[in-house]
């Protein structure tokens, strides 16, 4: 859904309730069901300034698309960053730059905010923008890192075998790419990275997920354009696939 | 005696328009006193009466309308003498409030302090009555200490100053004792008086913030020996943006000139100024001689609550409210009062356990009850509860226990929203 559908769901739902009690009661029960961040992400750079009670807001990249978690010391402060995040969450840094959202007005929460919690309204909002600024910069340097040639393909295959080994395979404890699962990496002129892959055997439950972590961390190596992935159980794997560490981490040797 | 009672109560409320008001759509429960009053009509019909028949600059011309707004002015000193019982005009110096008052007199009375003086605060203190000391010291190397609280102590959860404290840090070092009558937390009224007779036993000077003080209790500026006590117009019933500060003569004499400019001075010369007596000396550029001649008629509202037959009801009310809110929140075992004990006025901040007081106020602003969340100017004195920030009602003499009771099951029915 697009961030306008989104917001107009959200009228939808306010338009139900025709008085500020149950409106709040809707707010205060979003605010509570709301996953809470452990205290890591209360870190104070997350601290949104001025906002009369404390607000943690948190953000990363994943696909090319932004994704918010939140926290608040006051309920209903944490029930509209709910809103908030449902709105933006999912969208690319430039669709949440480009937009301009109304529903806060339409549902007439901001006439009906003090003025205080107004303002640390405002100063949300203005958080997650800056945000998706931050992350379209990252996004185009890391493009034109890739386009001038920053990185050289060699470098690229370095990185993105950097990245691999930072991916465990579930059951085993090493990763994959020590364990032999990886049987090709190519690096096209364009930056954009194949990768040839196994499971250690064809009916791994959890193949989807590796797949996934292997695609997320190749995505986000330094120089990386694309990443395309095949899954392959020809040839089959073995244990004879797996490096000297590996092995001798696994006490095999 | 009900019928009396509620026939008192509805005349009294009945002079404040706004509490017969209304809050988003709800009838407005105001228990914001401490912040600001609502004015009577009396205030009210005076003011926009000045403005028409009497609006000249005071003390400045020969025509009759500036006489009459001059005498407006003077009479509403004279007001707030008798009302303080101060020994004359020369005492009463209107500022813009009690924080301007306070900042008068430690700007100019800390001028003479030399490094290592100290200056005396308490634990209870409002920003106030906190950050003119502060300002005043660094200029000069002085140090400002605080009296401590039972809570800062470790010794209890009251919040009552611990002035068991002072004997021992009373020296020849101290300099200025700068007091609060009642607590804008707490509402604890505090023994100014016995502090005054140690404090002067020593030489010491006293200021008193009274921004509480002189709506909850009565105050005798010469009974109470205090060498100065600061109040707002505004809490008491008057118009905003008008100050008092009353000085014994002696002590406002020592102090240098604060503002310069306008009405303060006897002649100017590009070599030499000599400055006006008192009190207009520290009455630097046109006062809000509208906003202090209000004082008349708040002041003599004040007065009416206090005497006679209203006076009793109001009192007994009061009472009644007192007993009301401190069993409603003490039998509450997720409420945490601030403020605990003998001789409080009807002031009451506290805290719901895991419940945000932002959050509260918001859904009692929905419900007509108007309440102040959050630090109230007095960070040092809630942080010392492990809050950092906190839910008060404050009640004023026309407030009702009817009141009292729709804020406990309004905040009854927040709280369960909230939990
Ligand atoms: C104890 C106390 N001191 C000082 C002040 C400051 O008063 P004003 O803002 O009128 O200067 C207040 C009012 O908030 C107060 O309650």
């Amino acid at each position: 859904m697009t961030i306008k559908e989104i917001e107009q769901q959200i009228v939808e739902e306010f338009s139900i309730f025709d008085n500020w009690m149950d409106k709040y009661q809707y707010i205060i029960d979003l605010g509570k069901s709301m996953p809470v961040i452990d205290e890591a992400g209360k870190k104070d750079e997350n601290l949104i300034k001025g906002c009369q009670s404390r607000v943690w807001l948190d953000c990363r990249e994943e696909d090319g698309k932004l994704y918010f978690s939140a926290d608040s010391d006051a309920i209903i402060t944490k029930g509209i960053i709910s809103l908030l995040i449902r709105v933006y969450d999912g969208h690319t840094p430039q669709e949440i730059i480009d937009s301009e959202i109304d529903f806060i007005d339409t549902i007439g929460l901001r006439q009906n905010l003090s003025p205080t919690r107004a303002n640390g309204l405002v100063s949300m909002l203005k958080q997650i923008k800056l945000y998706a600024l931050a992350f379209k910069e990252k996004d185009e340097e890391k493009a034109a890192a890739g386009d001038n040639g920053k990185y050289s393909i060699e470098e690229v295959q370095k990185n993105v075998i950097r990245a691999l080994k930072q991916v465990f395979d579930p059951e085993i404890p090493v990763n994959v790419y020590d364990l032999g699962l990886i049987y090709e990496v190519k690096v096209g002129e364009d930056r954009s990275v194949f990768i040839k892959m196994t499971m250690t055997s064809p009916t791994c439950p959890m193949a989807d997920d590796v797949v996934n972590d292997v695609n997320n961390a190749v995505s986000d190596a330094p120089g990386v354009k694309s990443v395309q992935i095949e899954l392959t159980f020809e040839p089959e794997w073995d244990e004879s696939r797996m490096s000297e560490e590996a092995r001798l981490e696994l006490g095999l040797m | 005696m009900e019928d009396n009672r509620s026939k008192i109560l509805s005349e009294v409320r009945g002079m404040v328009p706004a509490l017969s008001g209304k809050m988003n759509g709800e009838p407005l429960v105001y228990l914001d006193n401490a912040a600001t009053t609502q004015k009577p009509s009396q205030v009210l019909d005076f003011l926009s009466d000045a403005m028409v028949h009497s609006n000249a600059n005071v003390h400045r011309s020969m025509y009759e309308l500036s006489d009459r707004s001059t005498s407006l002015y003077e009479v509403a000193r004279e007001k707030v003498r008798s009302f303080i019982n101060a020994p004359g005009r020369e005492n009463i110096i209107f500022t813009s409030g009690t924080t301007a008052s306070i900042n008068l007199v430690a700007d100019t009375f800390c001028r003479r302090l030399k490094a290592g003086d100290e200056i005396l605060i308490e634990g209870d203190s409002h920003h106030s009555n906190i950050v003119p000391w502060q300002l005043a010291a660094e200029r000069n190397g002085a140090v400002v200490r605080v009296i401590p609280t039972d809570v800062m102590l470790g010794k209890g959860r009251s919040g009552r100053v611990a002035f068991e404290e002072l004997d021992s840090m009373l020296s020849d070092r101290v300099k200025i004792l700068a007091l609060t009558h009642i607590s804008n937390i707490t509402g604890l009224v505090n023994p100014v008086g016995e502090i005054i007779s140690k404090a002067h036993a020593r030489g010491i000077p006293v200021l008193v913030d009274g921004a509480q003080g002189i709506v909850h209790e009565k105050v005798d500026v010469q009974a109470m020996d205090c060498d100065f006590y600061a109040f707002s117009a505004h809490k008491i019933y008057g118009a905003t943006g008008v100050g008092i500060l009353y000085g014994k003569t002696g002590m406002l004499e020592s102090l240098p000139p604060y503002m310069g400019g306008g009405d303060m001075v006897e002649t100017v010369t590009y070599q030499k100024t000599t400055y006006a007596q008192l009190p207009l000396r520290f009455e630097a550029g046109t006062p809000n001689f509208t906003g202090a001649a209000s004082l008349s008629p708040a002041l003599k509202f004040a007065e009416d609550l206090r005497e006679g037959e209203v006076g009793k009801v109001l009192k007994d009310e009061e009472g009644r409210i007192i007993s009301f809110m401190t069993e409603a929140l003490s039998s509450d075992p997720d409420i945490e009062v601030y403020g605990t004990g003998e001789n409080k006025a009807p002031i009451f901040t506290f805290n719901i356990k895991g419940v945000n007081a932002g959050d509260l106020a918001q859904l009692l602003d929905k419900m007509g009850v108007a309440v102040r969340s959050g630090l109230m100017c007095a960070e040092p004195l809630i942080n010392s509860f492990g809050a950092n920030s906190a839910l008060r009602a404050s009640f004023a003499p026309y407030n009702t226990l009817e009141e009292a009771q729709t804020f406990v099951k309004c905040l009854n029915r927040a709280k369960n929203m909230l939990l």
